[in-house]
């Protein structure tokens, strides 16, 4: 290594200890921000996927309505899929549908998602009716009863929610939850009446005749999920159902956890935000940093002209001292982020991924970022008057 | 025999705002292979402008400069800096010396720069230079740690190890007590007897003056002696 460069960096601790942090500060935002934003969707991502139910079914079109109301499928139709339907005399404009066949179990669920109480992320509540829920997954209570269906008045407000949650969450006295306690979602107070394994679709679950009453009354669902007889029908079964529900779509419900993290817009448009802050912020603070080294340094970079270094040799000298930097930077940063997502997730619910994709996207970003910034102090050094240079004081 | 050093009709002109300052004005010196020439001359008549045009950091207004035979004066800046690091040893009045490296760091520096490439310079080249200038037991020190005297025969030692056509020194003694300069102006006519090194220096010590082969002096922007 070059001793000059070295040397420089140790010249001044504190402002290569800023300049340091400044980067770390772009890697621990693309690690964390990203990790974190990646560990929650494959958190929901792999409860979603966590069901026995080969197959679900839902509009094809989810058009922003709903966004507001995401209940727009008719519950009935998981009747209908499972026994068919023909015109009656009271509602002569039916239309006739077969029953599918390999199909074993179906089951209308209201999905609905909201910001998490933490304030940070989101999170999702479902709406179950269980009897049919129970059949079609492999749900079980290991605490308290099943939910009813939420039609009388006294049991309309009661949930079920996950072993993980159960034991993770504060109750609206923020006291730890016990059966009975009272949690708050989707606006109003709700009983814990049950805790169910494994975990899957959302931690908490409430009748969906409730979610249909809080958001609107339409007996409608988000999806329902199908249970073929046979696993290998899964693919048969998809395929009478699209052609018998023009305007519905089955997907197999291992495809789910794949598209789930693919097509989520507003987090990419937040994790490029973030990506470009990191930049912002690596490239100024090596700026900075390598901008006052010059005007510091400006007599021994006379030295080093008049001795005969080219214009090359100095643009390099100082890059490699913004390299080194930022190379001290990204590592500082990934100690950081590894210790605080441990720290996060022993201390909070949140679920950090640090995948080796975007350690290499923070590693470029940072040392990247420490080179873009270098490059105009660098040029400047290069070209300074040389007489001038080796006589500044 | 054919200089090392000639400069034909070498003018100079400062601009400083509106006004001119004409710094040298027709200057014609030629220097041979192995001559230790001091200039002198009343302060601001152009001394250093001139030592700087020679080494290719400034470029003259008008007038030719040939170092070793290449015409200095049509060379782009990015080849004069090439022929200062071939053919260009600078000593300065302040031995600007890197002050966060060794004395043997300030040494290995300017010989990667002088060699372009990775290799470990000169070894034997480093040593009987080292050796003359009777620096072999300071080279782990940094400029801090040395004495005046001892970092000038730093900046020599730098400035020679590459052996350079010639060696340009702008008042090498103007920081030393007289001490260090008897030392140090013995180590410059050393290397001239023993290396044969080329010298021009700048001096307004007329005892240093008097050891050199030969004295230009200076006056207002021209040689007159
Ligand atoms: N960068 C500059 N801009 C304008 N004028 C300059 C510049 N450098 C030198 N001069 C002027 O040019 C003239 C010659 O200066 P120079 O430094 O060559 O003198 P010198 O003989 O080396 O003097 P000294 O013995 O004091 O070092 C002086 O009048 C000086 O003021
Ligand atoms: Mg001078």
């Amino acid at each position: 290594m070059d001793n000059l460069i070295v040397e420089n960096i140790k010249q001044r601790p504190l402002r290569t200890a800023i300049s340091v942090v400044g980067v770390a500060l772009g890697v621990i935002l693309i690690v964390l921000m990203v990790g974190l934003a990646r560990g929650m969707v494959r958190d929901s991502a792999e409860r979603q996927g966590n069901v026995d139910a080969e197959i679900r079914f839902l509009p094809t079109e989810i058009s922003s309505a709903a966004a507001a109301n995401p209940l727009m499928m008719p519950a009935r139709f998981a009747e209908v899929i499972m026994n068919g339907v023909q015109p009656t005399a009271e509602d002569p404009d039916l239309q006739a549908k077969p029953p599918i066949a390999g199909v074993s179990a179906t089951t209308p669920v209201g999905e609905f998602i909201q910001n998490s109480e933490s304030g940070i992320g989101f999170e999702y509540v479902d709406g179950i009716d269980f009897p049919s829920f129970s059949k079609t997954t492999r749900i079980t209570m290991v605490a308290g009863r099943p939910l009813t269906d939420g039609k009388a008045p006294d049991s309309a407000y009661e949930v079920i929610v996950d072993r993980y949650y159960f034991d993770n969450n504060k109750d609206v006295n923020r006291q730890p939850l016990q059966l009975g306690s009272k949690i708050k979602t989707l606006g109003h107070e709700f009983s814990v009446v049950g805790v169910y394994e494994p975990s899957m679709l959302a931690r908490i679950k409430m009748p969906l005749h409730t979610m249909q009453q809080l958001l609107g009354g339409a007996e409608n669902c988000t999806f329902i999920m199908i249970r073929t007889t046979q696993p290998a029908l899964a693919k048969s079964v998809k395929e009478a159902l699209e052609s018998n529900y023009p305007g519905y779509h089955a997907y197999l419900t291992s495809e789910i956890p794949a598209l789930f993290s693919q097509g989520i817009r507003p987090l990419e448009i937040f994790l490029d935000v973030v990506i470009w802050l990191a930049v912002v912020i690596s490239t100024l603070v090596i700026l900075l940093a390598m901008y006052t080294t010059i005007i510091e340094r400006t007599r021994e970079i006379g030295i080093l002209k008049s001795l005969g270094a080219s214009k090359t040799f100095v643009v390099m000298t100082i890059e490699k001292e913004a390299a080194l930097i930022s190379a001290l930077g990204v590592l500082f940063g990934f100690v950081v982020s590894v210790v605080g997502k441990y720290a996060l997730e022993a201390s909070t619910r949140l679920k950090i991924d640090i995948e080796p994709r975007w350690v290499l996207i923070a590693t470029v970003v940072g040392i990247g970022c420490g080179l873009l910034g270098a490059l105009y102090p660098a040029l400047r050094a290069a070209n300074l008057d040389v007489v001038e240079a080796i006589s500044y004081e | 025999m054919k200089p090392v050093l000639e400069t034909r009709d070498l003018q100079m002109i400062y601009h400083v705002g509106k006004v001119d300052v004409p710094a040298l004005r027709g200057v014609n010196i030629s220097v041979g292979a192995g001559e230790y020439v001091a200039i002198m001359g009343p302060s601001g008549c152009g001394k250093s402008t001139l030592l700087h045009v020679i080494g290719g950091m400034l470029q003259p207004t008008t007038g030719r400069v040939e170092i070793d035979g290449e015409d200095l004066t049509t060379m782009t800046d990015a080849q004069r800096t090439d022929l200062r690091r071939r053919k260009i040893g600078f000593v300065f009045q302040r031995f600007n010396l890197f002050p966060t490296l060794s004395a043997e760091g300030n040494l290995k520096l300017a010989e990667r720069i002088y060699s372009n490439s990775k290799n470990g310079g000169d070894a034997a080249r480093r040593h009987e230079v080292l050796k003359l200038l009777k620096l072999e037991n300071k080279m782990k020190h940094k400029p801090l740690e040395l004495s005046g005297g001892e970092q000038q025969r730093v900046a020599i030692a730098r400035a020679i190890v590459n052996r350079p056509a010639i060696l340009l020194a702008d008042e090498p003694t103007g920081n030393l007590d007289s001490e260090n300069s008897t030392i140090v102006l013995e180590m410059l006519r050393g290397l001239n007897k023993e290396f044969g090194q080329t010298i021009v220096m700048i001096t307004h010590n007329p005892e240093a003056a008097a050891l050199a082969d030969r004295i230009i002096e200076m006056r207002d922007g021209l040689v007159v002696s």
